[in-house]
């Protein structure tokens, strides 16, 4: 192919045009409707999906952490113990267990987890350790509570 | 409020296994009021050696007659593997992500193990347990790597969009055996000081 301009060169690079539109198609084989089967709509919906994975990726992330929390959490109130009292208390003891495991024996593992529990209580009770103050909202403006100066 | 926290936690259930000192400062040494000085033990200082060992050899011996006689069972242990932590059985097959030199075939031994578990006991490093005391053997089986993932990303109106493809190594590691070698609370002594310098 000759090309007499730079502009017809760039406007014919490229792979072919059913290729290039191949790809997008073959990620939208399993969607419902026209996003399917047309091209303008299909690289729409493609996109989207592509981006919505990426990101995924890191929402999958945090919320197995979450998870992890909540595990922890329900394990602990079984054996009566606050969250963080048990975790600093784990801490102090120099056990190095970290969420994801704790939330492992807590599901799993039910009487290593009253093992772990029944320290930090020990440790707890030895040195004090009091479970964190709870957000509280000290001062609600009114309305007409401000004085004009 | 700490008071008020102890009395809460006095009442709770729990193992009542410590000779740690709640002694008050005049009766150790009646002599020495130092202002500055505290001659309290600090916590967790064992006083009574003696005392302190009578109220745990008794769990401890139990343990290891459970071993001696081989009747703890199937074993699970938390070992610390390509920093991250991984609770394990015999069998199984784990999965480190991200590079890690083993190569497949390679037999290793898991020495960062964090806890170790049985029907009747468990054994709770600070933070590993005493070195030797289990014995943690694994097999390389498979080194490879994950799926195609895409990182695409994308501003609407702004004629920007990036792609980009990656895949991340693999290393499969088949547990072979999880067993308790030493005696609890026994660790051997420390040998070869003699030729060293330092």
């Amino acid at each position: 192919m000759v090309f007499t301009t730079a502009v017809n060169f760039v406007r014919s690079r490229g792979p072919d045009e059913f290729w290039r539109k191949r790809k997008v198609f073959k990620l939208a084989a399993a969607y419902i409707g026209r996003s399917r089967n047309c091209y303008s709509i299909a690289i729409r919906s493609v996109h989207r999906a592509l981006v919505y994975a990426t990101k995924g990726r890191k929402l999958k992330k945090e919320d197995f952490s979450n998870l992890w929390d909540t595990r922890i959490t329900a394990g602990c109130e079984q054996h009566d113990i606050n969250y963080h009292v048990f975790k600093e208390s784990l801490a102090r003891n120099n056990i190095l267990l970290n969420r994801n495991t704790l939330a492992t024996l807590a599901c799993w593992e039910p009487f290593t987890f009253k093992a772990l529990t029944d320290i930090a209580h020990k440790r707890a009770s030895e040195d004090g350790i009091t479970p964190p103050k709870e957000n509280k909202v000290l001062y609600i403006p009114k309305r007409g509570s401000q004085s004009k100066n | 409020m700490a008071g008020v926290v102890r009395r809460i936690f006095a009442n709770l259930p729990r193992i009542n296994t410590c000779n740690y000192v709640k002694t008050p400062l005049l009766s150790i040494l009646p002599s020495v009021t130092s202002k500055f000085y505290s001659n309290v033990p600090t916590p967790y200082e064992i006083v009574d050696a003696q005392e302190d060992r009578k109220t745990y050899q008794g769990v401890i011996d139990n343990v290891n007659r459970q071993v001696a006689e081989k009747k703890q069972g199937r074993l699970f242990a938390v070992v610390h593997v390509a920093g991250k932590q991984v609770k394990i059985t015999e069998g199984d097959v784990f999965i480190v992500e991200g590079y890690w030199p083993p190569d497949a075939g390679d037999k290793i031994s898991l020495d960062k193990v964090l806890l170790v578990g049985a029907s009747d006991f468990t054994l709770i490093g600070r933070p590993l347990v005493q070195r030797g005391l289990v014995r943690v053997e694994a097999t390389v089986i498979e080194k490879n790597v994950s799926h195609t993932k895409t990182h695409f990303r994308k501003k609407r109106r702004k004629q920007y969009m990036r792609i980009n493809f990656y895949r991340t190594p693999r290393t499969m590691v088949r547990v072979n055996r999880i067993e308790i070698v030493g005696e609890v609370n026994h660790p051997p002594a420390v040998t070869g000081l003699e030729t060293r310098i330092f």
